[in-house]
């Protein structure tokens, strides 16, 4: 009962505070709005960059194996139930010459190419998806000593393509990580210096607050609601103004750039919410918290 | 002249004792032998009660080298009205800092109800905070809030509810004479009255201890007077008072234990004193 009555204070004591003060409040709400859209579109880039990076990873994970064309069929095969058989393999498909020249004719891209073959220049190959990335150039490797392979072009994988593309992903998480850093450094002194403010507005009632016999947390509270209250209503505004610009955004995008596979992901709505909710009200509390220390001793 | 009108408020003072209830004179009743009663009575401190405040071999240097406070003993029995007097910049108010435990001793003991102010948690103090009323000499009045919002405050900030809250406001403000001015704020009230709040506001959770600043510091004489015969009222009623003050007037009318401090060190302890000392010694005036 005690704790309801107090947090009832607490909760009119940071209402009370925020309209007061609103200028300050404003501008507090402001800042952390515009931080936390900052933070939104660097989780939805992200989001959007692992999106792409899985497509490209459907595709990467595949790699053909060329077989020359004096190969008898049985050694194909065998070989064909050897990759099978291995843990790094996901699936194995033999592609028969007729059917690689087929699959080449249907591409659309081939059109004036396929016109001038003679013949059947393609070799037969064996497509394997392999379960993990990383697995791509041990399983190439022994692909090259199997003596069926085409010795002048044995196998196709964009090797080179992947370990940049992860790399690349690696840096932006990096920087993605660095800039969250810098955002939520900045929002915490903001939101600490706002709360500087309404302390000193209120600095009479802790005075007497304390010698009348309140707890500390007594004091802070307030204080801490104020800051959770500035946190979360810029959440909240960001967090619309994101979810109105984000499927506008994403057409623009998937138009321009089409071999970009960007899509818009709905189900990432919620854990973006989620993810500002929490956070701005966390940045809030601990903003709150760290600026009215000093002042709450005893 | 003025010792009439002690008698007239001493007698005025009795007459209301009989009527005015409230926990805290029921307590106190509840804790008074009769003797202690009689006492009471003619407004006399027991000093056999037993200690509430002891201050043993306590020594005060701020950080800054100033020694406020050297090897200062006392003992405030339960019930007791103490003045300190003496000089500013004697220690007085680090004596009440300490006694509130704003600040700490350097060295010594203070004990107040049988627990020792140095060693108390942090956690603990502001439980201990609610056993003392403290009344200073600016007031401490919040401006935004109404009469009846600044007495309330201390029982909001212990998490009382409300209807306990509404009546004992209703009697704190009744105790000071100040009931039907609730919705008023303090900025439209004089500074006698300013200083009832602050003393209803003090008053209103029945504490066994009342520490007093310099309470009539901003006030002129007439008021300072009244404001002093409610602490004699509030005393009466089984409040221990320790006032530090400069009133030498009201000091030498009420002749009650006096305690004047000078240069850090209890110079002279009274029964029934006066603000400078009896003896022939030159005095240097405060007033």
């Amino acid at each position: 009962m005690t704790i309801l009555r107090n947090l009832r204070f607490a909760l009119n004591s940071a209402w009370q505070s925020f309209w007061r003060n609103l200028a300050v409040s404003l501008a507090a709400v402001v800042s952390i709005t515009l931080i936390l859209i900052l933070a939104g579109v660097n989780l939805l880039v992200g989001h959007a960059f692992s999106q792409v990076l899985d497509g490209f990873r459907e595709k990467v994970s595949e790699m053909s194996i060329n077989v020359a064309d004096d190969t008898p069929l049985t050694s194909v095969y065998a070989f064909q139930q050897q990759l099978q058989g291995d843990p790094r393999v996901a699936t194995v498909r033999f592609v028969t010459k007729e059917e690689a020249l087929a699959e080449f004719v249907r591409d659309p891209n081939n059109a004036v190419l396929s016109q001038q073959i003679q013949g059947n220049p393609l070799d037969a190959k064996l497509e394997v998806r392999v379960r993990s990335l990383s697995d791509v150039a041990a399983v190439d490797s022994m692909a090259r000593q199997w003596p069926g392979v085409d010795p002048t072009d044995p196998t196709n994988y964009q090797g080179e393509f992947v370990t940049r593309m992860l790399q690349l992903s690696q840096w932006l998480g990096f920087a993605g990580i660095g800039l969250m850093t810098i955002l939520v450094i900045v929002s915490i002194v903001i939101v600490m210096n706002t709360i500087r403010t309404a302390v000193y507005h209120r600095r009479k009632e802790i005075e007497v607050m304390k010698l009348v016999g309140a707890t500390e947390w007594f004091v802070r509270g307030p204080f801490v609601l104020e800051g959770i209250m500035t946190g979360v209503i810029a959440a909240a505004i960001a967090l619309s103004l994101l979810v109105i610009a984000y499927p506008p955004v994403v057409s623009r995008f998937s138009a321009d750039i089409t071999f970009i596979p960007l899509t818009y992901d709905p189900t990432f709505i919620s854990s973006l919410a989620r993810d500002l909710l929490v956070g701005g009200a966390l940045l809030g509390a601990l903003g709150s918290y760290i600026g009215v220390r000093r002042f709450v001793r005893l | 002249m003025l010792l009439e009108r002690l008698e007239a408020s001493r007698l005025e003072l009795l007459g209301r004792l009989s009527y005015t209830a409230g926990d805290l004179a029921q307590r106190a009743r509840r804790r008074l032998t009769s003797q202690q009663k009689t006492q009471l009575m003619v407004l006399t401190p027991d000093f056999t009660a037993r200690p509430v405040i002891s201050f043993q071999h306590v020594w005060k240097r701020y950080p800054t080298g100033t020694e406020a406070l050297r090897d200062v003993n006392l003992v405030v029995p339960e019930g007791d009205f103490v003045f300190l007097v003496g000089p500013s910049g004697a220690g007085k108010s680090t004596l009440v800092r300490l006694l509130i435990r704003e600040e700490k001793p350097t060295k010594g003991k203070i004990f107040v109800e049988g627990v020792e102010l140095g060693r108390m948690k942090r956690r603990q103090l502001p439980f201990y905070r609610r056993k003392v009323g403290l009344v200073f000499q600016d007031f401490k009045l919040l401006p935004n809030l109404t009469i009846y919002e600044n007495v309330a405050f201390a029982l909001r900030v212990h998490g009382q509810p409300d209807a306990f809250i509404r009546t004992r406001v209703a009697e704190a403000l009744d105790t000071v004479g100040l009931s039907g001015k609730e919705l008023t704020y303090p900025a439209n009230l004089s500074g006698g009255e300013q200083q009832r709040v602050a003393i209803a506001r003090a008053l209103v959770h029945a504490p066994s201890m009342i520490i007093a600043d310099e309470p009539t510091g901003n006030l002129d004489p007439a008021t300072a007077w009244e404001i002093m015969q409610l602490f004699m009222r509030i005393n009466a009623r089984g409040a221990t008072v320790v006032m530090a003050t400069h009133n030498r007037e009201i000091v030498d009318l009420l002749r009650r234990r006096v305690v004047a401090i000078d240069a850090g060190q209890i110079a002279r302890d009274d029964r029934s004193g006066r603000y400078h000392d009896d003896s022939s010694k030159p005095q240097i005036r405060a007033q």
